[in-house]
C-alpha cells in the first residue's frame, strides 16, 4: 500500500515536467507578452519599456527562460514573482482565503451534487420510461446545457430585477456581506454565507449533476436485471430490500471512482462562475493572471491545476480500491 | 449643574480617546476647497457633513498600494487617494492648482521653479510633511534608476536631462531645468511619499536592503497599518477579489469652507465586480452608491431611477482620449511587396476619401446610444489645448476645426480623381494599375470598436472600396501596429490635458508614430512643421502662446489624417440621491464615471 503510494507520487513528477514544459511553450506562442498593454502608452519611453523588458528576463530565448524558471524551483524552491503584483506567485494566487474558498465550494458542490444526484438516479432507474423519470432527467439536461455564466447572470437578473431582493437588504454575488468580513462566525454569519452559497451550488452543481444522475440510472437498472436481483425478488424480499440492499450498492461503484475524478473539475471549472458570481477562487486570480499574462502566474496556476487532476486520480484509485475487493495495489 | 460639569468632562475625554488623533485646530495653511463659493466651479456644491460610507465599484483588484512603482489604473485609483503631489488638477476645472504646495513661482529666465509648502500639515502617522519628503521622493525614487517607475519618464526634459530638486529650506523646493519645459509644471503633480517610511526600503540609502527592495514595498501582503500617506483616504482593509477599504485620513489637509474636515465620509468602499453587468445588477440592488455605466445601460436604468431614488447623469462632455484607425503608409515597406497600394495610401487624397465616408451620426446613434461626440483632433476635447476652443481654456465653438463632413459623393469623387476607380467591372475599386485594392480593418473583441468598423466598412463598401472587417486578438493588433504589418487598424489612446503627452505619437520620430514610422527617416515639411510646434508648444509658459501653436498643430495632424478619428465617449454615471455633491464629477481621471467622483467632497445627506 505504502509503495504503492510512493510509486504513483514519484510518476507525477514526470508527469508535471512534461505539463510545465507544454504550459511554457503555450504561453510562449500566445502573442504579446505582459508588457503589450504597456507598448500603447504614449507616457512611457522605449527605455522604460526596454528595462522592464529586461527585468523580467523576457529578452532571453525561451528555452533559456524556461531553464531559469526551472533551475530556481528545483535549486530554491522558488517558483518566481507576480509581474504584477511584485509577490510570490503562489502569494498571488492564494491571497486572502482564496484556498480556503476554492476548497470549501469545490468539496460543498460536490456534495451537494452527489447527495441529490444519487437519489435522483435511484428514482429514476425504478421509475424508468415513466413520465417522472423523463421530467427528472430532462432537467437534468437543462442544468447541463446552460452556460454556467448565463444561468449565474440570470439567477442574479431574478433576485434583483423581479424579487427585489434589495428591498430586505439582502445582498448579491460573493460568499457574504462586506461587514462580515472583518467579523468573527455567528449564527448571522453562516446565514449570510448561506444565501450567497444557494446560487453557487445550484449553478455548478446542476452542471454536473445530469451526468452522475444518468450514470447512477443506467448501472440500476443493469444491475436490477441481474439474476441475483431475481434470486432475491423470488425469495420474497421486500422491493426496498432489493433495491437498496442489493442492488444500488453494487451499482453505486463507479460514481466513487467519479467522485476523485470530479475534484479537479470542480475546482477549474468554476472559474467562469466565479468571475461572475465574484467567488474569492483560486481560478478568479489564474483568470486576471491570464489576462494580464503575468507568466509566472500562469505557470504557477497550471501546475496547482495538474497537481490537483493528479491528487484526484490517485483518490479515484484508491477509493476503487476501497469499495472493490477485486482491485489489488501490485 | 455638577452632573452636567463631570458630564462634559467626560465627553472631551472620551473625545479625545476617540479622535486622539488628527489635527486639533485647522491648520493655518489648509487647503480650502470652495464648496459652495460664488464665483468658483465649485459653487453649486454643497457643505456636508462626518460621516457614512460610501460605495463603489472597481472591475479589478489592485496590484500594489506604492504609487510610484503603479503601472494601471486599477492600482492607481486607489494610490492616488493616498498620496498627492504638490500641485494637482483641478478636478473640475482642469487647471493646475496648489495641492501639498501652497503657491509656486517661476523665476525670470523660467527654469528655476520654487515651490513653497504648506506648514504645519502631517502625515496620516502624524509626522510633518516637509521639503525632505519631497526630494526624498524625487531624487531617491524617481529618478533611482533601480526603481521600476514609470513616472521617470514623465520628468524627462527635451534635452534627455531631468529637472534637478533641490532643498532650500524645510518648506520650500526648487526645480532648475536645463531648457525651459512647459509640461514640467504639470509633471511635478507626482506623489509624495513619507521618507520616514520608505527611505529604509531604498537601497542607495540603506545599502542593508537588496537592489529592487522598493519594488516589492507595499505590496498587497504588507501589512496595511504600515501604510503612510498625505491624501484624504488611507486604505485601511483589503480582502482579495472581494472589496477595498479606505479610510479617511485624519491629518488631510483639505477642509471645506465652513472649517469641517475633509472627505466628509469615514470610508470608502470599493468592492471588486469581476463582470460589469452583475456591477450594473448591484448598483440596482441597493449595494453601491454609484455606477459608471455604458451606454447600453442607459435604456435600463433611466425608468428605475424614479422608484429606487438614483438619477442617471448624462453629460454631454467627452471625456478624454482618441479613437482612430490608421492607414497604414508604410505597408510592404519592410518585405518590399504592395508598392502600389502604399503609393495609393500615402496619397493624402486616399485618405481624405476615407474620412468623408466615415458616418459619425450613426456611429454615435447606433454604437454609442447617442452618447457620443464626434472627433477631430489629436488633443482631447476636454483639454484647454483643445483647438476646437477659441482661446486657451475657452468654450468650445469648433471654430478651428477641420471637419471631413460625411459625404460619400464626394469621396468617390476624390477617389476618381487619384485614379482609384473600377477598371474590371467587378463593382469594386481597383488600384491605377489595374490590380484590385483590397483593404481589411483589424481591431480587438470590443463590442464598441466592433459595432463602429462595421458601419465604417459598410460605408467604404457603398462607394466602391473593397474593404473587410476582422477582429483579432489584442495582443495581435499591438503586434500589428508596431510591427508595420497591419493594414487598416482601428484602436484608441489615452489622452489627458497636456498636448505634449502626445509627442510620443505625433513627433515624426515617436514610437507610435504607428501610421507612417518611415517618417522618421524621411519627414515632409508637414512632419517637420509638426514637430517644431511640439517644440515651441512645450518651451514657452505663455499658456495664450502655447495655445496658439498647438492649435496649428492640431490643424495640421488633421489635415495630414495620419489617425483619422472617429467619434470619442461622453461621460456618464448613475448615483443614488442621497449621495451629496455626486452630480458633479470629473473626467479628469479617466472617462469611467466614478473615477471622476469627487469622493473627498461627497457626503450621506441622511445624515444631514
Amino acid at each position: 500500500m505504502l509503495t504503492y503510494i510512493i510509486r504513483r507520487t514519484l510518476y507525477m513528477l514526470p508527469l508535471l515536467l512534461v505539463v510545465s514544459l507544454i504550459s511554457f511553450t503555450l504561453i510562449k506562442i500566445m502573442p504579446g507578452d505582459f508588457l503589450t498593454q504597456a507598448r500603447l502608452n504614449p507616457q512611457i519611453t522605449e527605455e522604460t519599456l526596454q528595462a522592464q523588458i529586461e527585468r523580467f528576463g523576457l529578452d532571453r530565448p525561451f528555452m533559456v527562460q524556461y531553464f531559469y524558471w526551472l533551475k530556481n524551483i528545483v535549486l530554491h524552491g522558488d517558483f518566481g514573482m507576480s509581474f504584477d503584483t511584485k509577490m510570490p506567485v503562489f502569494k498571488t494566487l492564494f491571497f486572502g482565503d482564496r484556498l480556503q474558498w476554492t476548497v470549501f465550494i469545490a468539496l460543498s458542490t460536490l456534495v451537494i451534487q452527489y447527495l441529490f444526484a444519487i437519489p435522483i438516479g435511484i428514482y429514476s432507474a425504478t421509475h424508468q420510461y415513466k413520465p417522472s423519470d423523463h421530467i427528472v432527467t430532462f432537467l437534468g439536461f437543462l442544468g447541463l446545457s446552460i452556460p454556467n455564466f448565463f444561468f449565474a447572470l440570470v439567477l442574479l437578473w431574478l433576485l434583483v430585477v423581479i424579487f427585489d431582493v434589495g428591498q430586505f437588504g439582502l445582498t448579491v454575488s460573493g460568499v457574504m456581506d462586506l461587514h462580515f468580513y472583518r467579523e468573527g462566525w455567528s449564527f448571522a454569519k453562516i446565514l449570510n454565507i448561506l444565501w450567497h452559497m444557494w446560487p453557487v451550488w445550484l449553478v455548478i452543481g446542476t452542471s454536473g449533476m445530469a451526468g452522475l444522475i444518468r450514470l447512477m440510472r443506467g448501472n440500476l437498472l443493469d444491475t436490477l436485471s441481474l439474476p441475483y436481483v431475481q434470486t432475491a425478488r423470488a425469495k420474497g424480499l421486500k422491493e426496498k430490500v432489493v433495491i437498496y440492499k442489493h442492488a444500488v450498492r453494487n451499482a453505486i461503484n463507479p460514481l466513487v471512482t467519479i467522485l476523485g475524478l470530479s475534484l479537479p473539475g470542480l475546482v477549474s471549472g468554476s472559474v467562469v462562475t466565479a468571475i461572475i458570481l465574484n467567488l474569492p477562487t483560486v481560478g478568479l486570480s489564474y483568470w486576471n493572471a491570464l489576462q494580464r499574462q503575468d507568466e509566472n502566474v500562469i505557470m504557477a496556476g497550471l501546475l496547482f491545476f495538474s497537481l490537483f487532476l493528479l491528487i484526484g486520480n490517485l483518490i479515484a484509485d484508491f477509493l476503487l480500491a476501497w469499495v472493490d475487493p477485486r482491485i489489488r495495489y501490485d | 449643574m455638577k452632573n452636567a460639569l463631570i458630564l462634559a468632562g467626560l465627553l472631551v475625554i472620551t473625545s479625545v480617546a476617540v479622535f486622539g488623533q488628527g489635527y486639533d485646530v485647522m491648520p493655518e495653511d489648509a487647503l480650502i476647497f470652495p464648496v459652495g463659493v460664488a464665483g468658483t466651479v465649485y459653487e453649486d456644491m454643497e457643505l456636508g457633513v462626518q460621516g457614512g460610507t460610501l460605495t463603489l465599484a472597481n472591475l479589478e483588484d489592485p496590484k500594489g498600494w506604492n504609487n510610484s512603482t503603479a503601472h494601471e489604473t486599477s492600482t492607481t485609483w486607489f494610490t492616488y487617494r493616498q498620496h498627492r503631489g504638490l500641485v494637482n488638477l483641478d478636478h473640475i476645472s482642469g487647471a493646475i492648482v496648489p495641492d501639498l504646495a501652497k503657491s509656486w513661482e517661476i523665476s525670470e529666465d523660467q527654469l528655476v521653479i520654487t515651490f513653497h509648502l504648506r506648514e504645519g500639515i502631517k502625515w496620516s502617522d502624524g509626522e510633518p510633511i516637509t521639503a525632505d519628503d519631497v526630494v526624498f521622493t524625487y531624487n531617491d525614487v524617481i529618478l533611482n534608476e533601480d526603481v521600476d517607475t514609470n513616472q521617470r519618464d514623465g520628468q524627462l526634459l527635451p534635452d534627455d536631462t531631468y529637472p534637478v530638486c533641490a532643498k532650500v529650506d524645510d518648506y520650500t523646493v526648487t526645480f532648475t531645468m536645463s531648457v525651459v519645459f512647459r509640461p514640467a509644471l504639470n509633471s511635478l503633480s507626482f506623489s509624495i511619499l513619507p521618507e520616514h517610511v520608505l527611505a529604509q526600503s531604498v537601497h542607495k540609502l540603506n545599502p542593508d536592503v537588496p537592489v529592487g527592495t522598493f519594488n516589492e514595498t507595499w505590496t498587497l501582503d504588507t501589512d496595511l497599518t504600515e501604510l503612510v500617506g498625505n491624501g484624504p483616504w488611507i486604505v485601511s482593509d483589503y480582502v482579495p477579489n472581494v472589496s477595498v477599504t479606505m479610510t479617511r485620513n485624519p491629518y488631510y489637509y483639505g477642509y471645506d469652507p465652513a472649517g469641517t474636515q475633509l472627505p466628509y465620509y469615514d470610508e470608502v468602499i470599493n468592492v471588486i465586480v469581476t463582470n460589469q453587468d452583475v456591477m450594473m445588477l448591484k448598483f440596482r440592488n441597493g449595494e453601491t452608491d454609484v455606477y459608471a455605466l455604458r451606454a447600453v445601460d442607459i435604456p435600463i436604468l433611466l425608468p428605475e431611477g424614479a422608484r429606487k431614488g438614483f438619477t442617471v447623469k448624462i453629460t454631454d462632455e467627452p471625456g478624454y482620449g482618441t479613437t482612430w484607425f490608421l492607414v497604414n503608409q508604410d505597408i510592404g515597406l519592410a518585405e518590399g511587396t504592395d508598392a502600389e497600394k502604399r503609393e495609393v495610401y500615402r496619397n493624402v487624397k486616399f485618405r481624405e476619401a476615407m474620412a468623408h465616408c466615415i458616418d459619425k451620426d450613426t456611429i454615435v446613434t447606433n454604437v454609442f446610444n447617442g452618447l457620443a461626440g464626434a472627433q477631430w483632433s489629436p488633443v482631447s476635447v476636454p483639454s484647454p489645448f483643445y483647438a476646437g476652443r477659441d482661446y486657451y481654456g475657452g468654450p468650445i465653438t469648433e471654430n478651428n476645426a477641420v471637419i471631413f463632413e460625411y459625404d460619400p459623393a464626394k469621396a468617390a469623387a476624390l477617389l476618381d480623381e487619384i485614379g482609384v476607380v473600377d477598371q474590371d467591372g467587378d463593382g469594386m475599386r481597383d488600384l491605377p494599375s489595374g490590380a484590385p485594392l483590397k483593404m481589411e480593418i483589424n481591431t480587438n473583441d470590443n463590442t464598441v470598436r466592433v459595432g463602429t468598423c462595421l458601419i465604417l466598412v459598410d460605408d467604404w463598401t457603398s462607394i466602391g472600396l473593397d474593404a473587410t472587417f476582422q477582429v483579432v486578438d489584442f495582443n495581435t493588433l499591438v503586434d500589428r501596429l508596431f510591427g508595420s504589418s497591419g493594414d487598416l487598424i482601428y484602436l484608441g489612446l489615452t489622452g489627458g490635458d497636456e498636448p505634449n503627452g502626445g509627442s510620443n505619437v505625433y513627433n515624426s520620430c515617436g514610437s507610435l508614430h504607428a501610421y507612417r514610422y518611415s517618417a522618421c527617416d524621411e519627414p515632409d515639411e508637414v512632419d517637420l512643421r509638426i514637430d517644431e510646434l511640439l517644440g515651441l508648444g512645450a518651451g514657452t509658459f505663455d499658456l495664450d502662446e502655447a495655445f496658439d501653436y498647438y492649435t496649428e498643430y492640431q490643424q495640421l495632424l488633421a489635415h495630414q489624417l495620419g489617425y483619422i478619428y472617429t467619434v470619442v465617449p461622453t461621460f456618464q454615471y448613475a448615483y443614488y440621491n442621497y449621495v451629496g455633491n455626486a452630480f458633479k464629477a470629473s473626467s479628469t481621471s479617466t472617462p469611467s464615471g466614478n473615477n471622476g467622483l469627487l469622493t473627498e467632497l461627497c457626503f450621506d445627506k441622511r445624515l444631514l
